[in-house]
């Protein structure tokens, strides 16, 4: 009996030691500078987000507000011209019939020796069909949320891709677009078509023609710092 | 007797599995840790979000200004929804717009022996270029006159290229408003696109230049089915 006893204590007391060693092992980890660092400025980067949502929903009101105020006959004109516009400059949300299209990387397991840079999705593959959405008459498109302008670029980073200046989108790609749904649809699935070509290396595209999308504004602000009105 | 010798071997393996679990954890944490190309991203993220800030505060301070001024009278809305539709009309493609950037003409290969080349620009080559070009910054473009718009389509039809309906031919033009050095660089980069094309005999020359002037859209706008969303 008592020989047991010492053995508990002696597993009690290892126990011990190894707990109070693990519990600052973690806290030396956590107060690294590298990891500090890192959390501070993610930690800051959300806040900015935060205020940068804030201040994209202002600036819708304000637009609201300054349509909203008195205007004489020649005004509706005006209003309807800026309507367009701002359809066009994708700064206001817009709502309508139209498709959403899903792409996601390749479901084929690859053979030992096959180059599996063939299986994902690039860059080029979500410009490829972008383009043809906008050959079929799309009004207004947005990827995961983030809406195309006409400066909007598309680059792969390893497995994600970045658009809008670092705004950075991870797979599965939803893209949605206002437009005909029929036509859309049709200008995906195409004989000989992008979806064929991207499906033989097994990248999964889906297009659902949805009765009522929703595309959001641009999130950000439109500065210029090289072009200026001509004339 | 025997009972509290099993709570405590019981209370010990708890204790123990709880440390191995948290070890575990700790350890996959280092592992999936923050490397210090994560941290440049944040950097990076950090800043482009600080400048949307910016640029959207500007926005709002706008608006406001233009709010107070309409106040006013009927006179004064009316002008504030000018120079609120000519801004929109400018971030739109609506207007025609100059400063520096690049000026880039794509021509295919002569044909040497008279029948067709074994490589002519394609609309993919194309979309890359303006792709490469917007990344690089542009902030405005245009090919063969036609401005580059949200909705433009660079598409192949037959022998020629179709970009907003309008049909193209060689050699392209493309017009680019941005910093001229980096817009060109971007293209010009070793194992870039346009080594690419200049190894399948496409000339692309690039070149910077301190004003040119990126045309206005011309075409017609018609929105058949967007509408702006309701909101509540």
């Amino acid at each position: 009996m008592k020989g047991f006893q010492w053995a508990l204590a002696l597993v009690g007391l290892v126990l011990g030691i190894m707990l109070a060693f693990q519990f600052r092992v973690t806290r030396e980890i956590n107060k690294t500078e590298p990891v500090q660092r890192a959390q501070r400025m993610s930690a800051e980067v959300s806040q900015l987000k935060k205020e940068r949502d804030y201040l994209q929903a202002s600036v819708s009101e304000l637009r609201a507000t300054l349509d909203q105020l008195p205007a004489g006959p020649r005004d509706t004109e005006l209003k309807e011209e800026l309507e367009m516009a701002r359809i066009l400059a994708g700064v206001t949300e817009l709502s309508g019939p139209g498709v959403e299209v899903t792409l996601n990387d390749s479901n084929i397991t690859l053979k030992p020796g096959e180059n599996p840079n063939l299986y994902v999705l690039h860059d080029e593959d979500v410009l490829r069909v972008l383009n043809e959405i906008r050959a079929a008459g799309a009004e207004a498109i947005s990827i995961n949320g983030q809406r195309l302008l006409a400066s909007t670029e598309i680059r792969c980073t390893g497995p994600t891709i970045v658009l809008n200046k670092n705004k950075r989108l991870a797979p599965p790609y939803v893209i949605t677009a206002i437009g005909n749904p029929d036509t859309l649809e049709g200008s995906i699935k195409m004989k000989g078509g992008v979806a064929e070509t991207l499906q033989f290396w097994g990248i999964q595209v889906g297009v659902k023609k949805i009765p009522q999308v929703t595309v959001p504004p641009y999130s950000g602000g439109i500065s210029f710092d090289y072009a200026k009105a001509a004339g | 007797m025997k009972k509290p010798i099993y709570f405590s071997i019981a209370a010990v393996s708890l204790v123990f599995g709880l440390l191995i679990a948290f070890q575990f954890r700790t350890t996959s944490s280092i592992a999936g840790g923050v490397p210090v190309d994560r941290f440049q991203e944040l950097t990076i993220e950090k800043k482009q979000v600080e400048l949307d800030n910016a640029h959207l505060e500007q926005e709002a301070a706008d608006l406001a200004a233009k709010i107070e001024e309409a106040k006013k009278g009927r006179s004064q809305a009316s002008e504030v929804l000018e120079s609120e539709l000519s801004k929109i009309r400018m971030y739109a493609g609506l207007t025609p717009l100059s400063g520096p950037g690049v000026e880039v003409i794509m021509e295919n290969p002569p044909d040497k022996n008279g029948g067709a080349s074994f490589y002519s620009i394609r609309d993919e080559d194309i979309l890359k270029v303006i792709n490469d070009l917007r990344g690089a910054g542009a902030e405005a473009m245009s090919i063969n006159g036609q401005r580059i718009l949200a909705t433009s389509e660079i598409r192949l039809a037959g022998n020629h290229i179709n970009v907003n309906l309008v049909r193209l031919s060689p050699p392209y033009h493309i017009l680019a408003i941005g910093n001229p050095g980096t817009l060109k660089s971007s293209l010009e980069i070793k194992g870039g696109f346009v080594e690419y094309l200049s190894a399948n005999g496409i000339t692309v020359a690039v070149q910077q230049r301190e004003k040119i002037e990126v045309p206005a859209y011309n075409g017609s706008l018609k929105f058949d089915y967007a509408k702006a969303a309701q909101r509540g």
